[in-house]
């Protein structure tokens, strides 16, 4: 390809020495490969692209979405991905088990537990391990914590996407809380690499039990109030009501789960739907909502942080003493087979599918996050709405970079 | 090389620049006082005879030089009031409770590189900060801040205002344009439809306050609230100031209308690719911007300067040269006098400190009540200060108000925004006109038929 096609964009460094610099256009440096490329990277009258990303204040990480605008209005937009490709499922496949599991945690750096869980569970199947009950106890609770931290957080950032300074800092304060509690029996804030196959790293402890207990003690009244500020605001609620709104049957033929999918009317919860750990024991709602749009995935947030509340109370009260790890050799050699196992995740469905050759490490390894999937609505959730909305219904799909570029 | 020559290669630009330009400043002021020595009489004259020009140039200097600390204090306002609100601690480390900070982000632009894109227009580019500032500063040239304390008193201040209000526009659209960057073109294009729509209803919710005043010059106006704060013109245009608060904040580019800069979407707007002092100037434009629009609402609708109850009709006639010797030995005594008895307590109270101990803070309470009591009585004898105290104190509210808003509340979208102003605030504004004219209309036939 020559630096003369129409193509050629200043993203290529050989333009850049002996062209006019300073014109940066979204344009990728090579013919357009499909039709909708082609269609894509073509102006009409009025148009022009806006390059939102990779790093741009309210992308969550370092997603690039080219826009094509019309004045205020998106025409079209196209997402671009892969900045933080680290290839971490070639990365597994040459790893021992144990080492995969700590390239799972910054594939979720907001609440990194659920995608260690999936590897292990689907390690544990593939060992045949029966993991002991206050390991999966301890999972549960901590999980169920992280899961609470991670919607505070997506609560904070959709006001902060909105113009509000002032949520995301109450947020941080419950997020704070949280991870120093893990951090106390995990020994990390964010990339916690806590669970083991075959049970986890540490039992619970004193320094975590009483920061449990005062978090617990007003936990109810300070997320209540967190979302007063939000919940009631007049300007917050008609920004998002109606604001990328889909169907039910769009949002699962998109591939969508977790809150976002509830969020459309449809109760498909993995530890419900597919129970797995000790999910089948507890007593817990799966909060639904029909509307299918931003504000009611911002609300449904909101009511799974009480459910949570609600499971990690019985945790605390049914946790039975035992032992913390199943008892497995030093190196692992599964049987050659495969398995797959799914956990619900704070942003849907985390699931690992693994293949195991007979070796130490696992033959293939793949990775499925929810987050990309919910990306590739976009162009339906935006369909005749404003460059504001977009930063709106990103933060209310709540997507994480890490798994969405792997 | 000689000495003077090595030294003088040393020098950074800056010093280099000082080291020029002071010199020739010192020249200059020694010919000037010379000048004035020689031909004072002269120079007295001129100036006496042309007394209004010297006024306007005196009274403008002032007023542009009173916009420096003004933003600070609000930057420093905004820094304090919104950590407090997130729960944070906010600027504490330079000076007393960080007040100093935002004189060190001054410094910190004054400091940094001006940086123009390539591709940016770079007349335009240079010059839409001069006019966005400017046209903050002119603005700030009618608004009373205490009796006899204004730059210009227009008969048209209020339109003068608007229009200069308006200009604002035109420095952010060149800013914008000039950039050579999308997201800045877009903060331009939004700060001119938001801008422009806003006007309107911002001009037409102070016509109620015209119709009631019969007047558009700003001392007027305030003079036509003095008395009880049941004069206030707020009691009889509460509308009308609803909607000039809503739109003035639209206006000013305040939070819950700051989409010009919105951070989350289009990086800072028009400022996006300004660094430096260029930054500065429309970042101070910004806060010099919601004084003035909160000064325009105190004067519009809350008494101006006027307290909210009539003064105290004591006037502390003290005339210092009338006690003659016993000023002087006023002067001499009392300090002594009361640094001792301020210091007495501490000795008595704390006899393990040093003596001194007492002492020094004997002195520094002395001159905390020497400083009040010297503002109480200018307070009492000088209506100017009076006047001055309650303006900035009711307009310092209104900051506040805007910093508490920009705390609370997220963003519109550019749909809700143009559609509250066309739709809304419009209608609601000429509604207020209506009622207002009819109810002037009644109250003059009742007056005139009993």
């Amino acid at each position: 390809m020559t630096t003369e096609s129409r193509h050629a964009s200043a993203d290529d460094p050989r333009v850049l020495l002996d062209e006019q610099v300073g014109v940066f256009e979204p344009v990728p440096p090579y013919p357009p490969r499909t039709e909708r490329e082609a269609e894509f990277y073509t102006l009409r009258d009025g148009e022009m692209f806006i390059n939102i990303g990779p790093h741009h204040p309210s992308t969550h990480g370092v997603l690039r979405v080219v826009m094509k605008i019309d004045g205020e209005n998106v025409v079209d937009l196209d997402p671009v991905l892969g900045y933080l490709h680290r290839g971490v499922e070639k990365l597994c496949e040459n790893a021992d088990f144990h080492h995969t599991i700590a390239y799972m945690d910054p594939l979720e750096y907001i609440a990194s537990l659920f995608c260690e869980w999936p590897a292990v569970m689907a390690y544990e199947k593939l060992l045949d391990v029966e993991v002991p009950r206050r390991a999966e106890y301890i999972r549960v609770l901590t999980g169920e914590l992280n899961r609470i931290s991670s919607h505070a957080l997506a609560m904070g950032f959709h006001a902060l996407d909105l113009g509000g300074l002032t949520p995301i800092l109450y947020s941080f304060i419950e997020r704070d809380e949280i991870v120093e509690m893990l951090a106390s029996i995990t020994g990390q804030r964010m990339l916690f690499n806590y669970f083991r196959i075959g049970g986890v790293n540490g039992d619970l402890n004193h320094d975590f039990m009483s920061r449990l207990g005062t978090w617990m003690s007003r936990a109810t009244t300070q997320i209540e109030a967190n979302t007063g500020l939000l919940n009631e605001n007049e300007i917050f609620v008609r920004r998002n009501r109606g604001l990328g709104t889909i169907d039910s049957q769009t949002a699962l033929r998109m591939c969508w789960t977790g809150p976002n999918l509830r969020a459309t009317g449809i109760p498909f919860d993995i530890r419900r739907a597919h129970p797995y750990s000790v999910y089948p024991e507890l007593d817990f709602d799966i909060p639904t909502r029909s509307e299918g749009d931003a504000l009611a995935r911002y609300l449904l947030r909101i009511d799974e942080i009480k459910q949570s509340l609600r499971i990690i109370d019985q945790c605390l009260h049914e946790m039975p003493d035992g032992p913390i790890m199943a008892k497995l050799p030093r190196l692992l050699r599964p049987r050659p087979g495969r398995a797959f196992a799914a956990v619900e995740g704070p942003r849907g469905e985390y699931a690992i599918y693994a293949v195991s050759d007979g070796t130490d490490q696992p033959f293939r390894f793949r990775i499925h996050d929810p987050s990309f999937l919910h990306l590739q609505s976009f162009n339906l959730l935006m369909e005749g709405r404003l460059i504001a909305d977009w930063m709106a219904i990103n933060a209310s799909l709540d997507p994480i970079m890490g798994g969405v570029d792997k | 090389m000689t000495v003077v020559g090595r030294t003088w290669n040393r020098l950074t630009l800056p010093g280099k620049i000082v080291f020029t330009v002071v010199p020739v400043l010192v020249v200059l002021a020694v010919a000037a006082v010379v000048a004035i020595a020689l031909v004072g009489e002269t120079v007295l004259e001129i100036l006496g005879a042309n007394l209004p020009i010297v006024r306007f140039v005196v009274a403008a200097t002032a007023i542009l030089l009173m916009t420096i600390p003004t933003a600070f204090l609000i930057i420093y306002m905004e820094m304090k009031g919104i950590a407090l609100m997130n729960l944070r601690i906010g600027p504490d480390r330079v000076g007393p409770f960080g007040s100093l900070l935002s004189v060190v982000h001054g410094l910190k632009v004054l400091m940094k590189e001006d940086f123009t894109p390539t591709g940016a227009d770079p007349t335009i580019f240079t010059l839409a900060p001069v006019v966005v500032y400017l046209s903050a500063v002119m603005a700030l040239l009618v608004i009373p801040f205490g009796p006899g304390l204004f730059g210009v008193d227009m008969n048209i201040a209020l339109l003068y205002f608007f229009a200069i209000g308006g200009l604002t526009v035109v420095g952010l659209l060149m800013g914008g344009w000039a950039s050579f960057n999308k997201y800045s073109l877009l903060g331009g294009l939004r700060s001119a439809a938001q801008i422009i729509s806003y006007e309107i209803p911002l001009t037409l919710s102070v016509v109620g306050v015209l119709l009631l005043a019969g007047t558009m010059s700003l001392n007027q106006l305030v003079q036509n609230q003095a008395g009880w704060f049941t004069d206030w013109y707020i009691w009889q245009q509460p509308l009308g100031a609803l909607i000039f608060f809503i739109a003035a904040t639209a206006e000013a580019n305040r939070t819950p209308f700051d989409l010009t800069e919105a951070d989350s979407e289009i990086v800072a707007g028009f400022a996006t690719e300004y660094s430096g002092m260029r930054f500065g100037f429309f970042f101070f434009a910004e806060y010099v911007n919601v004084f003035i629009v909160s000064a325009l609402m105190v004067t519009l609708f809350f008494g101006g300067w006027n307290a909210p109850f009539p003064f105290p009709a004591t006037s502390l006639a003290l005339d210092p040269a009338s006690l003659g010797i016993g000023l002087l030995i006023l002067i001499a005594v009392v300090p002594v006098v009361a640094t001792l008895v301020f210091a007495a307590p501490f000795w008595l109270l704390r006899p393990t400190w040093p003596a001194w101990y007492g002492l020094v803070i004997g002195f520094v309470l002395f001159n905390l009540v020497a400083v009040a009591a010297v503002a109480g009585w200018a307070y009492i004898s000088f209506d100017w200060v009076a006047g001055l105290v309650w303006f900035l104190a009711k307009t310092y509210f209104f900051v506040f108000v805007f910093v508490w808003m920009r705390g609370t509340l997220p963003r519109v979208r550019i749909d809700q925004l143009m559609n509250f102003a066309w739709k809304w605030l419009m209608e609601l504004a000429f509604i207020n006109i209506f009622i207002t004219a009819g109810a002037i209309l009644v109250v003059e036939a009742l007056r005139s038929g009993s």
